[in-house]
């Protein structure tokens, strides 16, 4: 009889580092603020583990396997989550110097191109050439005209409350 | 209390960690081209574990074949982000065996 643990694991392993990387991408790209995720991302990822310790009382008639693979697999994605929270702010550091594309429609990333930082362009989407290649330069800062540029002010506004917090 | 379970979990954390330790020092030294010799250890490390009678020495192979598989497909942005000069870039890779064939197939990324 063939043994699953080790396929679930691996799959929960793949799901979590790939949600790591494209999920953590898009939260940060789309929320307003970054610590109401991080939040929510340590809360689920701390339940997750507690339920991981908990699972004979959860499912106490499962198998000794099954109860080792569930509790496995709460883990590992309880403990992918609460580093994907760090990663929320690395992220966020990414986008300011520029590793990560800016999201215009994000008053945070707005912000921060405002301020002269970070660019909307996808640096990473393209193919390896073999040698070095020169990284564009950072975006150029909005010049602050509020009667022309609504949006500027609250972006330079909010940026200054970004930086205060 | 399932000790094991959060053991898995750690462990997990710890593979992934040194997962990204192997693919920064693979890239540099070998290229991203190495990109199918991970992929088929992963690959074969998870159909090694369906064949393992304990489930606990599974699980470990199944989250190192998982994170061998995560390595695979980020050799490439590795390798574009050492090109952009964010990690240190090596002009003398060494080629893995097969190239020509290797570059026919376009590389997975995340």
């Amino acid at each position: 009889m063939l043994q699953f643990a080790g396929f679930w694991m691996a799959l929960a392993t793949f799901l979590g580092i790939w949600w790591g990387h494209v999920g953590v991408r898009w939260l940060e790209a789309h929320s307003r603020s970054i610590w109401i995720p991080i939040v929510v991302l340590a809360v689920v990822g701390v339940g997750l583990n507690l339920a991981a310790l908990l699972m004979p009382s959860i499912l106490p008639n499962a198998s000794a396997d099954v109860l080792l693979t569930l509790s496995g697999v709460a883990s590992i994605i309880g403990i992918t989550l609460m580093w994907d929270g760090l990663e929320m702010y690395r992220q966020q550091n990414r986008i300011k110097k520029g590793h990560a594309p800016a999201n215009r429609a994000n008053p945070r990333h707005a912000a921060y191109l405002a301020a002269g930082m970070g660019t909307t362009e996808d640096l990473l989407a393209r193919e390896p050439q073999g040698y070095l290649v020169n990284a564009p330069a950072p975006h150029q800062p909005v010049p602050h005209n509020a009667s022309a540029d609504r949006h500027s002010v609250v972006a330079q506004r909010e940026y200054a409350e970004v930086e205060s917090a | 209390m399932m000790w094991e379970g959060l053991a898995l979990g750690f462990f997990s954390f710890g593979i992934i960690g040194f997962g990204f330790y192997w693919v920064i020092r693979l890239e540099r030294f070998g290229g991203y081209l190495w990109w199918p010799y991970p992929m088929a250890i992963g690959i074969l490390m998870i159909i090694v574990t369906l064949f393992l009678p304990d489930a606990g020495w599974s699980a470990l192979l199944g989250i190192t074949g998982g994170s061998f598989i995560w390595g695979a497909t980020e050799l490439k942005e590795q390798a574009v982000r050492a090109e952009l000069g964010w990690f240190p870039f090596n002009p003398d890779k060494k080629d893995p065996p097969g190239v020509n064939w290797i570059k026919r197939i376009k590389a997975p990324h995340l």
